[in-house]
C-alpha cells in the first residue's frame, strides 16, 4: 500500500465486463472484458470462485449470506471508504496485476490485488474499470473467435496466479 | 479437514481448554483461505483475503475478534467486530471469512454460548471415530 502519486486518467482505456465464461475442461472461468468502442476483447483466466463472484456481481444476484466481496463492499460502506476504480496495470509473464483506488475523506490509497478480486469489487460498488495502453496491447484474447474454437484441444495457460 | 461424505471441509474450532469442539463446515475455496493462513504461506499474489485485509489495512480499520454467533442446518452466522476511528462495529460475515480474516489479522475467535450448546458433539465425536488415517490429508489430496 502506498498513497497515490497523481495519475492522469486520460490515457487509461475504460473497460466492460463483457461474460465469464465456464473452462469446463480446468477449473477456472475466463473473465471477457471489452472496449465500450471496439468488439476486440481483453479476457483473464481467474480461479472458479473468483469467476463465480464476478458472475454473481454482474447478475445483481443477492446470495443468502454475504460472499467474500460482498463483506469487503459492506467494510467500505461502514466505514466511508469508496473504491474509486480498479486499474489493469501491469502483465508480467501472462500474470495481471490489477491497483485498485480507494478514497476516504479525502484521503487516497491504492492497494495492490488479483484482477479478479478487483473486478468483483468494482461491479459491486459501481467503480469504472481501467487498463493502460500498453496492457491493452500485451493482452491476450485477440483473437478470441479462432481461440474459442480451438479450446477443446488447447491446453490452455496464462493462468492467473 | 476433508469431509469425504458430504465433499466438504471442515473448520475445527477448540477452546483454550481444548474441552469444547466446533466443527464448522466450509467450502473449498473458504477452507483454503483459512488453511493457508493457518500455514502462514505467503502466496505469490493476494489471495481474497489477502486482499480484504489491505482494503481494512488501508485506512486503520483494527479487527478486534471475530465471533461465531448462530449456526443453523445449512446457514452459518458470524460477526466480525472492527475498531475504526474510534467506534466499533459488528459486521455480518460468514464464518469462513470471519475466520480467514481473524487468522491474518491475529484476532481471536469467539463462539457464542449457545451455538456451543447446539452443537452436538457426540454426534462429531462418532464421526471423527469413523475417520481413516488417510482423510487426514492436504487440502488439495
Amino acid at each position: 500500500m502506498t498513497t497515490t502519486p497523481h495519475q492522469s486518467l486520460d490515457n487509461l482505456i475504460p473497460l466492460t465486463v463483457n461474460r465469464v465464461v465456464e473452462d469446463s475442461n480446468t477449473d477456472t472461468r475466463i473473465v471477457v472484458l471489452t472496449r465500450p468502442d471496439e468488439t476486440e476483447t481483453f479476457m483473464i483466466w481467474v480461479g472458479a470462485p473468483e469467476g463465480d463472484s464476478i458472475r454473481r456481481a454482474m447478475d445483481s444476484a443477492l446470495p443468502p449470506r454475504p460472499m467474500s466481496h460482498d463483506l469487503i463492499k459492506n467494510f467500505g460502506e461502514h466505514f466511508g471508504i469508496k473504491t474509486q476504480r480498479v486499474i489493469l496495470a501491469d502483465v508480467k509473464s501472462s500474470t495481471y496485476y490489477a491497483t485498485v483506488y480507494l478514497e476516504n475523506n479525502g484521503v487516497e490509497r491504492m492497494i495492490d490485488a488479483r484482477p479478479s478480486d478487483a473486478i468483483a469489487l468494482a461491479l459491486r460498488t459501481h467503480a469504472p474499470i481501467y487498463t493502460t495502453p500498453d496492457v491493452w496491447k500485451r493482452r491476450s484474447g485477440q483473437h478470441l473467435d479462432a481461440w474459442l474454437t480451438k479450446l477443446d484441444t488447447k491446453n490452455i495457460g496464462a493462468q492467473e496466479v | 479437514m476433508f469431509d469425504p461424505y458430504n465433499n466438504a471441509y471442515i473448520v475445527v474450532l477448540r477452546d483454550e481448554d481444548q474441552a469444547e469442539m466446533l466443527p464448522i463446515w466450509v467450502g473449498k475455496s473458504e477452507a483454503s483461505a483459512i488453511s493457508l493462513a493457518l500455514e502462514h504461506v505467503a502466496p505469490p499474489r493476494p489471495m481474497t483475503h489477502d486482499f480484504m485485509k489491505s482494503f481494512l489495512d488501508a485506512y486503520n480499520a483494527k479487527v478486534i475478534s471475530t465471533v461465531i454467533t448462530d449456526l443453523n442446518e445449512h446457514t452459518y452466522f458470524a460477526k466480525v467486530h472492527l475498531m475504526y476511528e474510534d467506534s466499533e462495529y459488528a459486521i455480518d460475515s460468514r464464518p469462513s471469512d470471519a475466520i480467514a480474516l481473524a487468522i491474518r489479522s491475529d484476532a481471536p475467535i469467539f463462539a457464542s454460548d449457545s451455538v456451543i450448546r447446539k452443537q452436538s458433539s457426540e454426534e462429531l465425536e462418532q464421526w471423527l471415530g469413523n475417520l481413516k488415517p488417510e482423510d487426514f490429508g492436504k487440502l488439495d489430496s
